[in-house]
C-alpha cells in the first residue's frame, strides 16, 4: 500500500514548508508539547502503524493463523486511520493553496 | 480511543459465540455417538460457559468462553438387543443431547452474534460519520 508512504511523505512536506520559510519566528518557543510538525510526524507514526498492523492481520489470515474476527478489527482500524490521514492532508492541502492564492 | 474500545469488546463477544458454536455443534455431531466398548458410557453433553474478564489493559470488560461443563443428566436408553454394546436386557445407553435443545442454543448463538455484528457496525459508521466532519 503505497498511500500511507505518500500521505506521510505529503506531510513531511507541508509540514516543513512552514518551518523553513518562516524559520524561528513562527515557531512558538517554549510551548510545551512540542510544535505543529513534531504533532503532524507523531500522528502520521502512529497511523503507518495501525495501517500496518491491519496489512500484517490480513496476510496472518490468508496462511491460515488468524481468527477472522481479529482481521476485521485490524481492518476496520486501518481503514478509518487511513480515511483520517487522507482528510487531514486534504485539509493542510486546503491551507496551503488559500494561503498561495492570497493576493499581494 | 473509546471507539476502538467497543470495537474490541464486540470482537471478543464474537469469539466467545464462535466457540459456543463449536461446542454445540460438537453435540449435535454426537448425538447418536454410543460407547466404544461394552457396557462403557456414551457421548456426554457439553454445556459451553461463558465468563466476563476485565481487561485492564483496554478498561473495558471482556467476555471469554469459559471451559464447557459436562451435563450430569441421564443417558438415553434405547432397546436395541442387536446392537452389539446392548447390555443384558437389551438396552443400549445414547447420548444425553437433545437436538431440539442444541438447535435453540445455536439459534441463540447465532442472535448474539448478529448482535455483535451490529455493534461493530454501528461503531464502525459512527467513526466514518466523524471523521466525514473533516472533509466539509
Amino acid at each position: 500500500m503505497a498511500i500511507p508512504a505518500a500521505a506521510a511523505a505529503a506531510y513531511r512536506a507541508a509540514a516543513q514548508m512552514g518551518t523553513t520559510a518562516a524559520s524561528s519566528a513562527v515557531t512558538p518557543a517554549g510551548v510545551p508539547g512540542g510544535n505543529f510538525s513534531d504533532f503532524l510526524s507523531g500522528a502520521v507514526k502512529d497511523s503507518i502503524n495501525t495501517i500496518r498492523q491491519g496489512e500484517q492481520a490480513a496476510t496472518a489470515q490468508v496462511s491460515g493463523k488468524a481468527n477472522l474476527v481479529d482481521v476485521v478489527q485490524s481492518v476496520n482500524a486501518a481503514e478509518i486511520t487511513l480515511d483520517t490521514v487522507v482528510a487531514v492532508r486534504d485539509k493542510v492541502v486546503a491551507a496551503y493553496q488559500s494561503i498561495m492564492n492570497m493576493p499581494i | 480511543m473509546d471507539f476502538s474500545k467497543s470495537m474490541s469488546v464486540a470482537a471478543s463477544g464474537m469469539r466467545a459465540q464462535t466457540e459456543r458454536m463449536k461446542i454445540i455443534s460438537e453435540n449435535i455431531a454426537n448425538a447418536n455417538s454410543t460407547s466404544a466398548t461394552k457396557g462403557g458410557d456414551p457421548y456426554r453433553r457439553k454445556i459451553a460457559t461463558l465468563t466476563t474478564d476485565f481487561d485492564r489493559e483496554l478498561g473495558a470488560s471482556l467476555v471469554n468462553a469459559g471451559k464447557p461443563l459436562p451435563d450430569k443428566s441421564d443417558f438415553r436408553n434405547q432397546y436395541d438387543p442387536g446392537n452389539p454394546n446392548a447390555d443384558s436386557q437389551g438396552y443400549v445407553k445414547l447420548p444425553n443431547v437433545d437436538s431440539l435443545v442444541e438447535i435453540m442454543d445455536m439459534r441463540e448463538a447465532q442472535r448474539s452474534y448478529e448482535a455483535d455484528l451490529s455493534v461493530m457496525d454501528s461503531t464502525k459508521q459512527m467513526m466514518a460519520k466523524t471523521v466525514d466532519l473533516l472533509n466539509k
